[in-house]
């Protein structure tokens, strides 16, 4: 395997080169950059004068995979896209799949309570991430422990209900995997009230810190047409005026019923983009209240065996449950053919799928519409004429996360 | 279980984007490659200020050409401060058959910035060519990948040059094949249990002789101090 | 200990001594490849806590770590600059390659990830698990301390 770095990678034309000026890759090993992101960067002397985003340092053919799964399988791979928030990829991967299924309308409120309480958690568990490594970039590392702390907590939900910690795997077509374990409610409640205390304390160390104050004011600003031209979305998006946010735009999942605010703000530096996040973590956490009080018990899943294997205690009982759990298991189910654009708010923006059946038992194609890569493109735009220690506070305040970015 | 090993294969005579199943999505419009730039142009003038997305999918034996490039589009309100000025945002879906003899298509770059990085992809994984895009290379594979990879004739593992071989795990380590896993050495552990049982003398390497059963073992008390480090 | 002459037994003191101070320093690279990245910030969490271990610091400058810790799919493109970072590494130096993907693919048996970072340069322990608990990570630096006290000076011997 060759060991250099082909010259045509570089976009980046070097023509002269004087005492001050260089061309700089960034990555993709660095510290800063939130993963394998490398950037060519012109600078003179501190300040950076072209930046050059590198991305596909992490492409993992996830698609193609998909193309090569049964339906309930391809969920394994797609979840690993947004690796900091699971629970969302295959959240929205199953909704598209139930509309081409025809079933979106009848899936039990339990089940759309839980995979709304799981996404919301799941986007609170990435903005730790996300504001505890914001804070090392800058040095604040006492805000880290405390966010992974709290994202501990979270995890040892999802670790709970679905079996593993990052990648539970809990969704399926028509519900849930299996009900909520017994404890669950009272782990929920704990989790629930540490939040309180914990984020006030980071909202101390971090909010009015003057270094970190200083370090993104005016650092990064997206006026609100860049943001539309750039397909910015989330909070991104919403720290430069412009309200959209797809659980209200086009309501999924059961949604509709909860109270939330959509946090916006307008000056859309990374300032502002920290406060809309930090914000969005309470507005979470408020629907995770709600979801809390409204948990009733009943079915996890629709009663259709064709697409959603019977309970396993039947199958020991019933011969039809076990012709049932053998085909789904063994062949799959087969969707109608069709495509559909299914879109959710993630932690970074609109993720979206493009899935399309060709009436068979594996997707024939799975388009992600991955928020992260539109929000990374914006650096070319805004890198210039800022400090190379501003490109890493712009980085962390546009949130990327290449598996998404390079699926 | 579907195996990685025989990829299933992947043409289909159907075309999926001809069924239109009852969802309320998107608008949907499928246009031609001559009248793609007209209409996204048209569409954008009515306010669908932001391109989602542009993405690829190829349908090798449909009847109508093989690859498809999807650009989804949204219409939200720009200067809106509250979400009731909004107004409802929209979707729409433009859809664009390209054949697989010369497939290109023109540019959207100028309308939106951030089709840069997505048309690429399509172009690397498709092979669909963007005319007047200013810098159309690979951006998820290396610049020297022969094939693109999303293609539906392209193996799931890739092409047989490229498959990395698989290890021979015996070479890669210093620590000796058949270690056991707590870290000692075979050699320490077998005087470990030679000690147990009582061996005054013991050759490296070889089993005891007349072993005891594993009842017998079990009576007997083993020494659990942790071998020095010179073995 | 007393194997040999007074000479000997000099050496292998100061050996010991030399093998305890490293593998009580073990400062990993930090390259986080993908999901068990997250993991591996985990294990720096303090939950679990590696600084305890000895990993107190993650460098971020390959000359300065000890300890490469593969954490994510490597992908085609990722696949030089892995080797040149091991390459950059001061001797002694061990590797561990977290998670399935590291190992041995994972999941993603397809053309974009390289089945395993052992075809690319030499691991010392692999951690199963997609990804793997922090807890996992934390037994296999134990394991690389115990390879170390054993005279073991990582994939060294195994590098023509």
């Amino acid at each position: 395997m060759t060991t250099a770095i082909p010259e045509s990678s570089y976009s980046v034309d070097v023509v002269e080169r004087s005492a001050n000026r260089m061309v700089l890759s960034m990555g993709p090993q660095h510290p800063s950059t939130h993963g394998v992101l490398q950037i060519i960067t012109e600078i003179e002397g501190e300040i950076v004068t072209k930046a050059s985003p590198e991305i596909g340092y992490l492409h993992t053919g996830i698609e193609k995979s998909a193309e090569n799964l049964f339906w309930s399988q391809a969920s394994t791979v797609i979840e690993r896209m947004d690796y900091l928030s699971p629970l969302t990829n295959a959240l929205c991967y199953y909704l598209a799949v139930e509309k081409l299924l025809g079933i979106d309308g009848e899936i039990p409120p339990r089940a759309q309570q839980v995979r709304v309480l799981l996404c919301e958690l799941s986007r609170i568990a990435s903005h730790c991430v996300w504001l505890g490594t914001g804070g090392i970039d800058l040095g604040a590392l006492t805000g880290f422990f405390y966010c992974f702390d709290l994202r501990e907590r979270i995890l040892d939900l999802f670790e709970a209900s679905g079996g593993a910690r990052m990648h539970p795997n809990y969704i399926r077509v028509g519900g849930l995997g299996r009900d909520l374990p017994s404890g669950f409610l009272e782990k929920l409640d704990g989790v629930i009230a540490m939040y309180g205390p914990r984020m006030r304390d980071v909202r101390r160390l971090l909010q009015k810190n003057p270094i970190l104050q200083d370090r993104m004011i005016d650092v990064g600003i997206i006026a609100a047409d860049d943001a539309l031209a750039w397909s910015l979305t989330g909070p991104t998006l919403r720290a430069t005026g412009i309200p959209y946010d797809v659980r209200r735009a086009f309501p999924y999942g059961g949604y509709e019923a909860y109270d939330f605010d959509v946090i916006t703000r307008t000056e859309g530096d990374s300032y502002a983009r920290f406060l809309v996040r930090l914000d969005e973590m309470e507005q979470s956490m408020r629907i995770v209240r709600q979801v809390r009080d409204a948990l009733k018990p009943g079915p996890i899943a629709i009663d259709d065996t064709k697409v959603m294997p019977p309970p396993k205690e039947t199958i020991a009982l019933s011969m039809e449950a076990l012709i049932h759990h053998f085909k789904i298991m063994t062949e799959g189910f087969r969707v109608p053919p069709g495509d559909v654009y299914q879109a959710v708010e993630g932690p970074r923006g609109e993720l979206g799928y493009y899935v399309v059946s060709d009436g068979g038992n594996r997707p024939y194609r799975v388009r992600t519409r991955p928020p992260s890569l539109y929000n990374l493109q914006a650096l070319k735009g805004l890198a210039p004429g800022n400090l190379i220690a501003d490109l890493v506070v712009i980085i962390g305040s546009l949130d990327p996360v290449f598996g998404e970015v390079d699926r | 279980m579907p195996s990685s090993q025989t990829p299933p294969a992947g043409a289909t005579a159907l075309d999926p984007t001809a069924v239109r199943p009852d969802i309320a999505d998107a608008r949907i419009h499928r246009v031609p490659a001559a009248e793609l730039r007209a209409t996204l142009e048209r569409l954008k003038g009515e306010g669908f200020g932001m391109l989602l997305d542009v993405g690829g999918a190829d349908y090798p034996g449909r009847e109508l050409a093989r690859f498809d490039v999807v650009y989804h589009l949204l219409r939200i309100g720009r200067t809106a401060t509250t979400l009731a000025e909004v107004g409802a945002p929209d979707r729409v879906r433009v859809l664009c058959a390209v054949g697989e003899a010369d497939p290109v298509l023109p540019t959207v770059t100028d309308l939106w910035p951030s089709a840069d990085w997505a048309e690429r992809e399509v172009y690397d994984l498709f092979g669909v060519r963007f005319d007047g895009h200013p810098d159309l290379r690979r951006i998820q594979m290396p610049d020297d990948w022969q094939g693109y990879p999303l293609r539906k004739d392209y193996p799931l593992r890739g092409p047989a040059l490229e498959r990395t071989p698989r290890p021979s795990f015996a070479l890669k380590s210093n620590v000796a094949a058949g270690t056991p896993a707590s870290g000692k050495t075979a050699a320490a552990l077998q005087r470990q249990i030679a000690q147990a049982r009582g061996n005054s003398s013991f050759a490296p390497g070889s089993v005891p002789a007349a072993a005891a059963t594993p009842a017998q073992l079990a009576q007997q008390p083993v020494n659990l101090k942790t071998e020095d480090t010179k073995s | 200990m007393a194997l040999g002459s007074g000479g000997d037994f000099l050496l292998t003191t100061v050996d010991s001594v030399a093998r305890w101070a490293q593998s009580s320093s073990v400062w990993p690279l930090t390259m986080g490849l993908a999901c068990c990245a997250i993991e591996m910030m985990t294990a720096t969490a303090p939950e679990y806590d590696i600084a305890r271990l000895g990993s107190e610091v993650f460098r971020a400058s390959p000359r300065q770590a000890d300890l490469m810790i593969v954490s994510g799919r490597v992908a085609q493109k990722m696949g030089p600059i892995v080797k040149r970072l091991y390459d950059q590494m001061a001797d002694p130096k061990w590797v561990i390659s977290m998670g399935a993907c590291a190992s041995s693919g994972g999941v993603f048996d397809n053309y974009a990830i390289v089945q395993g970072v052992d075809t690319i340069i030499p691991v010392d322990v692999y951690v199963p698990g997609c990804p793997p608990t922090p807890d996992g990570l934390l037994y296999a630096v134990n394991l690389i301390q115990q390879q170390i006290k054993q005279g073991g000076r990582g994939g060294i011997l195994a590098r023509a």
